[in-house]
């Protein structure tokens, strides 16, 4: 079993610190993709546990074994990177084979029944002869992809694969990523700024921001439980919307909000509060009740899979809303929110509080 | 008031019209988002308004006034280009207040506005930088503060956020709104992103092969495409499309069977639909079984691409309606007949026959 133990890694890059004491652990045979802005430290991190970055302090463990004083010749991990690094002048089965060569334990049949079932899961046995130049940028990837899993390492790294492809490449490699990853269950950490690709790849994601994981678990508990604002907003399109809210004797009062909250023991009087609901939570009705809250509406456009779109001004706060069915009331005029109580997260200076 | 009209406008390259008579009238006061494929006329059409070229024959029209003799510097219109051409030895600021200098106008009010730019665009910060100390991102949202600057009531904005990361976007696209609505200006913009031209546009001018082949409000084109090109280039996750053929009583469509009334004849047809007709289960009419290839998660929704008989199609829907197809397995499908749209082959026109369940 290979799980990947990051621990209490810091690396600085002169005045910058790219990774801030960051300690993870990666399951074994799972997909973790660390997902951020740009400068979150996301690739940072991927290359000191690939060995090409030395980390100023902490350890890398690969299924209990100490490899921070490691190459990574040493270390046994695949990798994929943005521009594939190939032999243009060699074949895609070649190009497969090749890292297999330098295995001693694996004999040519094992070699040739490998590379086989390689073409074959990555849906490229037309063109096993083919040369790399030859080939669009897409399928390069996925005999970049082929190349890293063949040899069977137990981890593989995965930096942006998909950043210089055209769209249906694009799902041509993740169609082959999903294929390779059911079969072989290898242990892989996969690099990624864009959140859908994090949210249909992985089976945990490590959000990152500053240098520190904000928070590591399941997709759908990233974006439905989001332990942070920066989380909330990071994922979804659009992001999840927040509206001031205040403490004052006992309750949580927001524009948001019909009946106040009860106030979470301890929560300090000084937090910045906010209320967070993601757009397709809210509903939206023509007339008032005692479950509404009214707002006037002021754009609305059509956004995914045609469901409607539209921002509604509830004083306070201009709000994001999606529902699947036409507003019922023309832009300009007032409309009537209903935010289900389940459905409101506090947060406190940034942070998720409890309610 | 700042309305634009083209009259009977027209241009070629070598005998071959990129803008074939064209008529179009842009609503004041508006945001228009511009759709098109490579070579429909859309950027030659940004290019004869802003002046960088001149039309063969036609007028285009601001407030009913015929710009199309003037020079590129008089005309009343603001132009944010794809390519972000900055002076490398001025900053960031002086990037940005360049055209207002040369204009002339007062050092106090130059200040105000790139103030107010650069707070839109985040770039208060940077102000005091170069180009080469800025970021892909940064150099583009200097350029498109430099394009907003200008005195004018007429924007032309040719994908200002192309290439930009999607939070930053998303967030620009809400500036851009605003921003829009303030200054009651005319916006025509273009953007080679799908999501983000529906996110935009009140109004959606399709052009095809150097002609407006609808235009009207986003919903109106959204939900009834008169052309081919209003489904095909409208919509996030892109429309399913299929080359058909038809016998004049059933047309076979890719992994889509189903009769045809209200006047078919034989020959090729294209059927079209959007993705959220489509459903992972039978009944809705027009059904067959499919292979589940890919499940995007984009958090709020799912995007299912399935095959089969060697046609691809895409299927979305909210998370919370049902739960996704397992990768790699098969499903049944089924869509609507009422939701399916015919196409003429040859001119991309929307047929008059419709599709109804096969007999």
């Amino acid at each position: 079993m290979t799980d990947i133990v990051v621990d209490r890694i810091v690396k600085r890059f002169g005045a910058f610190t790219a990774l801030d004491d960051l300690s993870i652990r990666f399951a074994d045979g799972e997909v973790a993709c660390l997902l951020g802005p740009s400068g979150c430290g996301k690739t940072t991190l991927m290359r000191i546990i690939a060995g090409l970055e030395t980390p100023d302090s902490g350890r890398i463990l690969f299924g209990g074994r100490d490899v921070t004083a490691k190459a990574t010749s040493r270390r046994n991990v695949g990798m994929v990177f943005q521009y594939p690094v190939m032999y243009p002048t060699l074949s895609v089965a070649e190009n497969i084979e090749l890292p297999l060569r330098q295995d001693r334990s694996i004999d040519a049949a094992e070699r040739e029944r490998r590379v086989a079932e390689m073409l074959d899961i990555l849906d490229m046995r037309d063109l096993a002869n083919a040369f790399i130049e030859d080939l669009d940028a897409g399928s390069r990837q996925k005999v970049a992809v082929g190349r890293a899993v063949a040899r069977r390492s137990e981890i593989v790294l995965f930096d942006e694969p998909t950043t210089n492809v055209e769209v249906n490449a694009k799902l041509q490699l993740i169609r082959a990523f999903k294929t390779v990853v059911q079969r072989l269950r290898q242990t892989i950490v996969y690099v990624t700024h864009d959140q859908t690709e994090a949210m249909t790849l992985a089976d945990q994601i490590a959000l990152m921001r500053e240098g520190r994981i904000s928070q590591y678990g399941p997709p759908h508990e990233l974006y439905n439980n989001p332990s942070a604002e920066f989380g909330g907003w990071f994922l979804g399109n659009p992001g999840m919307n927040f509206a001031p809210a205040v403490l004052g004797e006992g309750v949580i009062r927001s524009p948001l909000l019909v009946e106040p909250l009860t106030a979470p023991a301890g929560l300090s009087g000084r937090a910045k509060l906010t209320i967070g609901v993601r757009p397709e939570w809210i509903e939206m009705q023509a007339t008032a009740s005692n479950a509404t809250v009214a707002g006037v509406l002021v754009d609305q456009a059509i956004g995914i899979a045609g469901r409607y779109l539209t921002k509604v001004d509830v004083g306070e706060a201009i709000v994001k809303v999606k529902t699947n069915a036409r507003p019922p009331v023309a832009v300009g005029e007032r409309v009537h929110l209903i935010v289900p109580r389940d459905r409101a997260l506090l947060f406190a200076d940034g942070q998720r509080a409890p309610l | 008031m700042s309305s634009v009209a083209f009259r009977s406008a027209v241009k070629s390259y070598n005998s071959a019209p990129a803008l074939d008579n064209l008529d179009l009238e842009i609503e004041s006061e508006t945001l228009t988002v511009l759709c098109g494929p490579p070579r429909s006329g859309k950027s030659v059409l940004f290019r004869v308004l802003v002046g960088l070229e001149a039309l063969d024959s036609g007028r285009i029209e601001v407030d009913g006034r015929n710009i199309a003799g003037l020079p590129p510097a008089e005309r009343p219109i603001g132009y944010v280009p794809q390519s972000f051409a900055l002076f490398p030895h001025l900053t960031v600021y002086d990037n940005i207040a360049y055209p207002l200098k040369l204009a002339g106008v007062a050092r106090a009010e130059i200040a105000q506005r790139v103030d107010r730019a650069a707070g839109i665009l985040s770039l208060g910060p940077l102000l005091k930088k170069t180009p080469d100390q800025l970021s892909g991102g940064e150099k583009q949202r200097t350029a498109v503060a430099r394009g907003l600057l200008k005195n004018a009531r007429i924007f032309v904005l040719d994908d200002p956020l192309v290439g930009l990361d999607y939070k930053l976007r998303e967030r620009l696209m809400d500036e851009l709104k605003d921003l829009r609505a303030e200054l009651k200006a005319t916006f025509l913009y273009a953007t080679s992103d799908s999501l983000e031209a529906l996110t935009m546009a009140q109004k959606l001018v399709v052009l095809d092969r150097g002609r407006v082949v609808q235009h009207g409000d986003a919903d109106e084109v959204y939900h009834h495409p008169r052309h081919l090109r209003s489904l095909e280039l409208i919509g996030f996750p892109q429309a399913n499309i299929l080359r058909g053929t038809s016998d004049g009583a059933t047309v076979e469509a890719g992994p889509l069977r189903f009769s045809l009334v209200g006047g078919g004849s034989a020959g090729p047809i294209v059927a079209g639909f959007r993705p959220e007709a489509l459903k992972p289960e039978a009944g809705l009419g027009v059904e067959g079984r499919c292979r589940v290839t890919i499940v995007e998660n984009l958090g709020g929704e799912y995007v299912i691409h399935v095959e089969d008989k060697g046609a691809s199609m895409v299927m979305s829907f909210p998370v919370a309606e049902r739960p996704a197809p397992a990768f790699d397995t098969e499903t049944p499908f089924s869509v609507s007949p009422a939701d399916i749209v015919l196409f003429d082959v040859a001119s991309g026109e929307r047929l008059a026959c419709r599709a109804e369940a096969a007999r």
